[in-house]
């Protein structure tokens, strides 16, 4: 069964992520890539991470990509012509070809290794909510702290860059 | 064959290649922010599996980290991209190149 599923989320979640690069316009891309992280989620819980599962589809599924999608709204409007893209067959196969390289090169070297087997999960190390946040307000309390001073700097970065020139209290 | 550590690493580093490849060949600055999020994605998949491997949950506390970073720089990025539409009426990275000229 974890052997189907794995299959099943890993698959989805690679070819939705080729439907990503590889689509013409940028709202479909958008749409695939909300596909390619639900399917990135299933893949965390069956990594015994139901937490990041769930996180996943929140932050990735459900805010990051409603940014994305208004920003493609907002920009692509009527105004936005076609997406004038000089997609050469060469450059493509130029950079193509090392990246398939580097994952057969990849695919090759893990396989020989000998890190194949889980330890077994055993339920005490399954990362629930109430257990990352135990590990997160104690041992990474000032990670946590750190990453969310970056936040507010984003916020207000974006916040900065957003608005119209007149506005910025230093003009 | 059981499912282990090599089948998520091979998922987490193919999910790498795609976003690079799709940085590498796209000329949309938005679909190019999208790649970079699948990277990230690639990336979470191996913190998340090698946390599972020790049965430390020290791995899942980085991927929120990571989450948060990804928050920052899709927000920081789309604001940059809004200012160029602005200014430039274009988010095609090849007509950006006023810095070369």
């Amino acid at each position: 069964m974890e052997t189907f599923l794995f299959y099943l989320f890993a698959g989805l979640m690679l070819g939705s992520a080729v439907m990503t690069i590889s689509s013409r316009s940028a709202v479909s891309a958008a749409v695939w890539l909300i596909f390619s992280f639900v399917n990135a989620a299933g893949v965390f819980a069956l990594l015994a991470a139901p937490f990041l599962a769930i996180l996943q589809i929140l932050i990735y599924a459900g805010a990051i990509m409603v940014l994305f999608l208004f920003v493609i709204m907002m920009l692509q409007g009527p105004v936005l012509p076609a997406e004038r893209e000089r997609r050469s067959l060469w450059k493509i196969l130029l950079l193509g070809a090392p990246a398939a390289a580097i994952a057969v090169t990849l695919i090759s070297w893990l396989s020989q290794s000998g890190l194949t087997a889980f330890a077994v999960a055993a339920p005490e190390t399954a990362g629930t909510a109430e257990r990352v946040a135990e590990l997160l307000l104690n041992r990474y309390l000032l990670a946590f702290e750190l990453i969310s001073i970056v936040l507010l700097v984003a916020i207000i970065g974006a916040l900065a860059l957003g608005r119209k020139e007149e506005d910025l209290p230093w003009q | 064959m059981a499912i282990g550590l090599t089948h998520y690493l091979i998922l987490a580093a193919a999910m790498f290649l795609v976003g690079m490849v799709g940085v590498a060949t796209r000329r949309n600055s938005l679909i190019m922010l999208m790649s970079i999020e699948i990277m990230l994605c690639g990336v979470n998949v191996v913190f998340a599996a090698y946390s599972r491997v020790h049965g430390d949950l020290s791995g899942h506390v980085f991927v929120l980290m990571n989450f948060a970073v990804a928050a920052a720089e899709a927000a920081i990025g789309l604001a940059i991209l809004v200012e160029i539409y602005r200014l430039r009426r274009t988010v095609n990275v090849d007509e950006l190149k006023t810095l070369m000229e």
